[in-house]
């Protein structure tokens, strides 16, 4: 997507509408699902997702959450570079919840 | 300038080439004084032969025919006769043709002309070089030089070295002397430039600052010869209209890192024409000819092959076809001279613009009110003097197609629309309270065309201040009035102008009180500083599809929160007025508010433009500073262009550059208050190099400080103010070490006692210092933070021939003028000279005026001489006169004869709309007045920030500790 602006295929004002739908739907569930780890008392997983709640905290309390359409182009860099290491935390915490459950399976089965 | 007339196409010719062949007339050569240089090529001949068929019938003698250039003439029998016909070949092949071979090219490119060219060119063969002699390719140039040599006997002397100079000779004879000395310094420049700059470099240390070289002109670009076409003396942007930080441009990133300078553009391509009348040449054939790839006009850089059939994109280097109509005018049916179109001569032009360049029909003018009609704005006389400025105005308002719209809504806690229908007799009101979800009672007719209802609207200005004179609303529901103004105006686009007094606090886009008297002047400033609600920044992105623009007009007794309600103008292109605790009753206030309000409504602004400047190919313009909207990585979307708004942008280096220049040029398509969609092209030609001493001696110090200002603004705003002023200073240090380092060549570790700068930096420092003590940025408790984001919101905006002085204001004195001050001379209002801004200027009997262009102030010393105050101010004595502000009144007397003048000179000098209120300053008067006065005497110790002298010795001794700390990496 930002690549997309950068290349002029989508103006900021579209981009940031588009993107803004979708913030607080993925904070939402990751702070739904650090929740979950709270109440099972699955610590470690707890503790590798606090530090991303409370940057969204943060975040949402400066009220910086929002891309914002005036701002967009200077912020660029941050915004794509915020997003590459969030993917690449998702894709970790995917494998290793994953690594998990087959453990908690295998354990349930013996 | 003309083009030269033996140097186009379209003139009368000598009939064969033979002709060319004939003995020189003596009265031809008009070759300059530096014959040595140039060597004598075929190139120049082609006019000379020209202006010989042309002069043929007076061989008397020129008197400008310097007799030392007998000499010279010799080249023209034995330039090649027709290689000139034949650019093709030439630019094609490196080797030398014979003549032969050319003439045979000749005959067989002419039959591919088109009918128009092809008529020019076959009557007139030889001038058909025209397009060719500016062609500055080195090879070619070597390879015509080889031709030259061969078929000429002239001593070949040549200048390899020096390509440019070969042109200079044919155009030396049809260009003012003063061109040819510009020229001649220009090589000379370009010659030993690194030398000439360090002979020059002076000290800073212990001298006051050479404040009167405050407005010099800055030092001119040095292209390499032949660079545009024309030679024409406008070829290349004015200052004013477009400069970059540095006159030369790095060749490479590494270059431009290793010299540490900034590279940006500060550009106000829409300021206003000049007082002497100069008008930006039009162009209205619609022949607009564009690069097919990067989508540049053509301009005075490009280059003709082909004969002048294509031309070479400076930009990309690609051949395109030049428009059949580029050289016929189709109302005359004749065909025209390419060398006089504009496009071709100034680098400022304007297109009319075809249909293609529309998205829709262009707009009229629309202007709709919001104007605020709460009890402060009320008591405060500011719905008044407004209705009354409206209805002054309304002539002025750009409106002669009578297309012009305007509507008004006043607003307090709730909506009041008025109905002005040409039919009615009288304006109806229509009062709308319900603020959640906002609906227009007639919207048909809100908005109504000026001339039809002109009756009706001076009525209904007449009476609107009486409508709400009892009034005790103290609401105001701004942001719910905007939206209604937004539908109204948006399905046309214009312009919505708010005089806004109260701080809005009801419906959409309330805002708080947000100022805390603790935290200005710490690092907790900077949220204050940044906009308070979202609303108007999500608002003027709205605005800015629909081509709205707003303008704000606020006035503040109280917190006003200028920084959240200048989110509106600095996104549409508009413009913020603030006015500190305003009141009608003063003359000054008043005044200053007609003027400016008056001045923003006759203001002839553009409407619905687009900005891009387009630069030399891997040249990328990276940040953009100013009041607009960036809608691509490249494109400004202005709503509206109000006149003299400055732009910075930054430039960014992204590989390797090719060739001898780097252009920039930017395009700004927009419609103007006349209906006429319009293309105004502003095209930059700057040298390329890749010597880091040749970059640092063609800074150009006024435009770094704009660079700086800009820079330092956005960030104090993101991060803090504190920062900001590190950066400025870091900045500048970069680049004394620099000149330091890479120009002096002084080594690691030798701290000299000294700090030397070129002459051309050696205001740079000065500039810095009050850059940092200015009220946008500086460290101090004592400006609102409403005062600070005004002060930031002029800055960003305003042009460099105002921001100098709102940095570094002039100092008069007016006790001591000398007899000439004061008066008009030939030359205009004789100003008295500037004094240095420190408090040893002022002595204690003394009076004088301070001006920075947007307050005038009058200081006058405790020990005045009486007689002055009844001169000057017909009081009786220094304990009569009262501080603050006042209008000077007038008596008869030389003194206030003279200071009156200036005043009134110095609120019509510069452009803009600002109008300098006059402020009395007594030295006892109260502190908060005298503390505003002392904060511009930018050279003293104030607020624990440095004196001119410390900031000086600080500055050297981190340019020696830079240098050491370079040293040792260097060494490692």
């Amino acid at each position: 997507m930002f690549s997309d602006l950068e290349c002029d295929y989508i103006n900021p004002i579209d981009l940031c509408n588009k993107l803004n739908q979708f913030v607080l739907p993925e904070m939402g569930a990751h702070a739904f699902l650090f929740f979950m780890f709270l109440i099972n008392g699955s610590w470690f997983s707890m503790i590798l997702n606090l530090p991303l709640v409370a940057f969204n905290i943060k975040k949402v309390t400066e009220n910086r959450h929002m891309y914002d359409a005036t701002e967009i182009f200077r912020t660029l860099n941050v915004h794509k570079k915020e997003c590459f290491i969030k993917l690449a935390f998702y894709l970790c915490c995917f494998f290793y919840y994953l690594y998990r459950m087959i453990v908690a399976l295998i354990a349930a089965d013996a | 300038m003309r083009p030269p007339p033996g140097f186009r196409p379209g003139m009368p010719q000598q009939p064969s080439p033979q002709q060319q062949q004939r003995p020189p007339q003596p009265g031809m050569p008009m070759s300059p004084p530096f014959v040595n240089a140039a060597a004598p090529m075929y190139k120049q001949q082609q006019p000379q032969s020209g202006m010989a068929g042309t002069f043929s019938g007076s061989p008397v003698p020129r008197p400008r025919t310097p007799p030392a250039l007998d000499g010279t003439p010799h080249s023209v029998p034995g330039s090649p006769p027709l290689a000139s016909q034949s650019p093709t070949i030439s630019a094609a092949s490196s080797a030398p043709q014979s003549p032969i071979t050319e003439q045979h090219h000749r005959t067989t490119r002419k039959r591919m002309y088109p009918e128009q060219i092809a008529k020019a060119y076959m009557d007139q063969p030889n001038t058909a070089a025209g397009p060719m002699d500016s062609f500055s390719s080195p090879a070619f140039q070597s390879q015509q030089q080889q031709q030259q040599q061969q078929s000429s006997p002239v001593p070949t002397m040549t200048a390899q070295g020096y390509p440019g100079t070969q042109p200079q000779q044919q155009q030396q004879f049809q260009q003012p002397i003063g061109n040819q000395v510009n020229q001649l310094a220009g090589q000379f420049g370009g010659m030993n430039l690194a030398n000439a700059q360090v002979a020059k470099s002076i000290p800073l240390l212990g001298a006051a600052p050479f404040i009167a070289d405050l407005n010099a002109p800055a030092s001119p670009i040095i292209l390499p010869q032949n660079s545009s076409i024309t030679n024409s003396p406008y070829a290349n942007a004015e200052e004013s209209y477009k400069c970059c930080t540095v006159n030369a441009i790095p060749s490479n990133e590494s270059v431009l890192k290793k010299s540490k300078l900034p590279l940006a553009l500060v550009l106000a391509p829409y300021r206003t024409s000049d007082g002497d009348g100069s008008q930006v040449p039009v162009i209205a054939d619609s022949v607009i000819a564009r690069c097919r790839r990067c989508r540049t006009y053509i301009n005075p850089f490009v280059t003709f092959v082909e004969g002048g059939q294509r031309w070479k994109c400076n930009l990309c280097f690609l051949l395109n076809d030049v428009p059949a109509a580029f050289d016929y005018d189709a109302q005359t049916q004749q065909p025209v001279d390419r060398w006089k179109r504009a496009e071709l001569n100034y680098s400022c032009v304007e297109y009319v613009a075809p249909t293609e360049y529309m998205v829709r029909p262009p707009q009229a003018p629309a202007y709709v009110f919001v104007i605020d009609v709460s009890y402060s704005a009320v008591q405060s006389g500011m719905v008044a003097t407004a209705a009354r400025t409206i209805l002054d105005s309304l002539d002025r308002i750009p409106d002669e197609q009578k297309r012009t719209q305007v509507g008004f809504i006043t607003v307090d806690s709730s909506l009041h629309f008025y109905n002005m229908n040409s039919a009615l007799p009288e304006p109806q009101m229509l009062v709308v309270s319900e603020l959640e979800d906002v609906f227009l009672p007639t919207p048909s007719s809100l908005l109504v065309n000026l001339s039809d209802s002109k009756e009706v609207i001076q009525g209904f200005l007449e009476k609107l201040p009486d409508m709400f004179k009892e009034t005790a609303n103290v609401n105001n529901a701004l942001g719910t009035a905007l939206q209604a103004a937004f539908k109204i105006v948006s399905p046309y686009g214009g312009k919505i102008v708010c005089l806004q007094s109260t701080l809005p606090n009801m419906g959409t886009g309330a805002l708080k009180v947000r100022e805390d008297p603790k935290v200005i002047g710490t690092a907790k400033e900077t949220p204050l500083l940044n906009a308070g609600s979202p609303f108007y920044k999500s608002f003027a992105v709205d605005c800015s599809r629909s081509q709205v623009s707003c303008d704000m007009l606020i006035f503040g007794g109280q917190y006003a929160d200028v920084a959240t309600l200048g989110c509106l103008p600095r996104f549409t292109g508009g413009q913020t007025y603030y006015y500190p605790a305003f009141h009608a009753s003063r003359t000054e206030d008043a005044t200053k508010f007609a003027h400016e309000f008056s001045e923003l409504l006759a203001e002839q602004i553009g409407l619905e433009a687009v900005l891009r400047v387009r630069a030399s190919r891997n040249l990328r313009m990276s940040a953009f500073h100013g009041n607009f909207f960036i809608r691509s990585t490249d494109l400004l979307a202005l709503p509206n262009v109000p006149r003299n708004q400055n732009y910075v942008i930054e430039v960014a280096i992204e590989d390797e550059l090719r060739g001898p220049t780097a252009c920039f040029q930017t395009a700004l398509l927009h419609t103007t208050c006349y209906g006429e969609r319009r293309i105004r092209v502003v095209t930059l030609c700057l040298p390329v190099t890749n010597s880091v001493p040749e970059l640092v001696s063609s800074i150009n110090a006024r435009a770094v400080v704009s660079y700086l200002a800009n820079k330092a603004i956005e960030r104090g705003l993101t991060s803090k103010l504190e920062d900001a002023r590190d950066a400025v200073v870091n900045k500048t240090i970069d680049i004394l070490g620099v000149y330091k380092s890479q120009v002096l060549g002084i080594g690691k570790g030798s701290s000299s006692p000294q700090l030397t700068v070129p002459d051309h930096l050696k205001l740079l420092p000065l500039l810095a210092l009050s850059l940092i003590k200015h009220d946008a940025i500086s460290q101090t408790s004592r400006i609102s933070t409403d005062a600070r984001s005004n002060a930031i919101n002029l800055i960003r905006t305003m042009p460099l021939q105002l921001l100098v002085p709102y940095l570094y204001p002039n100092l008069y004195a007016l006790h001591s003028m000398s007899p000439e001050a004061g008066e008009i001379s030939e030359n205009g209002v004789v100003f008295p000279t500037p004094l240095n801004l420190t408090t040893e200027r002022l002595e204690p009997h003394g009076c004088y005026l301070l001006e920075n262009g947007q307050d005038i102030f009058i200081w006058i010393g405790r020990g005045v001489v009486p007689q002055l105050c009844v001169d000057l101010f017909g009081v009786k004595s220094y304990d009569q006169l009262h501080s603050g502000k006042m209008t000077l009144p007038v008596v008869d007397t030389p003194i206030n004869r003279k200071t009156n003048l200036l005043i009134g000179k110095i609120r019509e000098m510069r452009r803009g709309n600002y109008y300098p209120a006059v402020v009395t300053v007594k030295e006892d008067s109260d502190p908060s007045l005298r503390l505003w006065f002392l904060s511009h005497l930018v050279e003293d110790r104030s607020d624990n920030v440095m004196s001119y002298q410390q900031f000086l010795q600080h500055l050297k001794d981190r340019v020696s500790y830079y240098e050491q700390k370079k040293g040792g990496i260097k060494d490692f």
